[in-house]
């Protein structure tokens, strides 16, 4: 089931991709958030000097940004790709965000892997429900080498504001998730990986599932 | 002694105002008999070649009125039998030059440098071509910023302001050891 699920999800990825979306440059997105990034990084000072840049703001500004951009994206999704109905476990979240989300704004696949909790449909029954994203591409990351400061390179989650636009959008369809980097190429590591964690269904409006 | 081959003795990369932005520098190299590998021969010595690199600035300025079109300033002048200098002017101001050891590394088997005709006129093109996209990625990198490399625009001098990049040092290291004449592209 999963299989299928996977090649519905990237069909219909290919699909969008091709008829429904407009595209810009990649090199314009690239550049543009790269100035946003290291704005941040020049506004964001940490207490007291002048220069030293608060990473873990900068972190948390981005995730922001995400936030909100994720509240808004979500509307354009669920348009775009009307026919998929709902998804109804958390494992096919997994798989459209990844063949369908990413592939529509960034044209990257990130490949799901690390999944943990109950098997497909039995998420109620508990324990952590998670699984990671691995972007072997990152167009938000292109060109990019961090400042050679000693604390970027541990500190600094550079494509944040995917872990926030993840967060809104999924908090629109009644789920709530903590998102997070766990490595990122430019930090040296060997993929750039998110964690995402569901934390809890929210109440007030159940999607239906109905199929 | 053996028949001796053109190799890159140093690429240095040169700011609008005539500043030094990055000095690479490539030993001459000989074939390790055990190993067929090159190994490094005779040291370059660093304020000697940036004095070399200086002496080019005046020329590019000389040349520069007559030039129209075009960034290639071919060959900038030959110091010896062994060294000259090449120069390319980027349309922001940046200069590439690279300086060339003719007898800088051992023949490469079935090179074209082994018929003795010293270098032609496009034989450094792919070299220049790779130096420039190389500073290209390097602008590209949101957190260079080339006016903290400039010495007339940066604001808060910190004594050097050479490009500090370890990606784009990487790639001139590599430019400099892969060029050879004749080489399609790097």
């Amino acid at each position: 089931m999963a299989t299928a699920t996977t090649s519905k999800a990237s069909r219909m990825g290919e699909e969008i991709w091709k008829t429904r979306v407009d595209k810009i440059s990649a090199e314009v997105l690239t550049l543009t958030y790269g100035t946003l990034v290291a704005q941040l990084c020049r506004d964001l000072t940490l207490p007291n000097t002048a220069s030293q840049t608060d990473y873990l703001a900068v972190n948390a500004e981005l995730d922001r940004m995400g936030y909100a951009i994720g509240l808004r994206l979500i509307e354009d999704f669920l348009a775009k790709s009307q026919n998929t109905g709902h998804c109804s476990n958390f494992r096919e979240v997994a798989e459209v965000i990844s063949k369908v989300g990413f592939k529509m704004f960034l044209n990257v696949v990130p490949e799901v892997r690390g999944w943990q909790g109950p098997p497909a449909g039995e998420e109620g029954a508990g324990g952590p429900v998670a699984f990671s994203l691995v972007l072997e591409e990152n167009p938000l990351a292109e060109f990019v080498e961090l400042p050679d400061d000693g604390r970027a390179q541990d500190e600094l989650w550079y494509s944040n504001v995917l872990c926030g636009v993840l967060r809104g959008a999924l908090e629109m369809v009644q789920m709530q998730v903590e998102a997070r980097f766990t490595s990122d190429v430019l930090r040296g590591h060997e993929s750039t990986e998110m964690r995402v964690t569901l934390v809890r269904y929210l109440q007030d409006e159940l999607p239906a599932d109905d199929d | 002694m053996d028949s001796r081959a053109p190799s890159i003795a140093a690429i240095g990369v040169l700011g609008r105002h005539n500043n030094p932005l990055h000095i690479s520098l490539f030993p001459s190299t000989t074939l390790d008999p055990a190993t067929a590998q090159p190994v490094p021969q005779e040291h370059r010595d660093k304020l000697d070649y940036a004095f070399k690199l200086n002496s080019c600035l005046d020329i590019f300025e000389a040349r520069m009125p007559s030039k129209s079109i075009g960034h290639d300033f071919g060959l900038l002048h030959a110091l010896d039998e062994r060294i000259a200098m090449y120069g390319w002017l980027l349309n922001t101001g940046v200069k590439l030059v690279i300086v060339v050891d003719m007898e800088g590394a051992p023949v490469k088997a079935g090179s074209a440098a082994a018929t003795g005709l010293g270098l032609r006129g496009g034989d450094l093109t792919p070299a220049f071509q790779a130096l420039q996209t190389a500073y290209i990625r390097l602008l590209r990198n949101p957190f260079y910023v080339p006016d903290e490399h400039d010495p007339k625009l940066a604001v808060d001098r910190k004594g050097s302001l050479q490009i500090m990049s370890p990606r784009f040092t990487k790639e001139v290291e590599r430019i400099g050891k892969a060029w050879y004449p004749g080489i399609p592209a790097i």
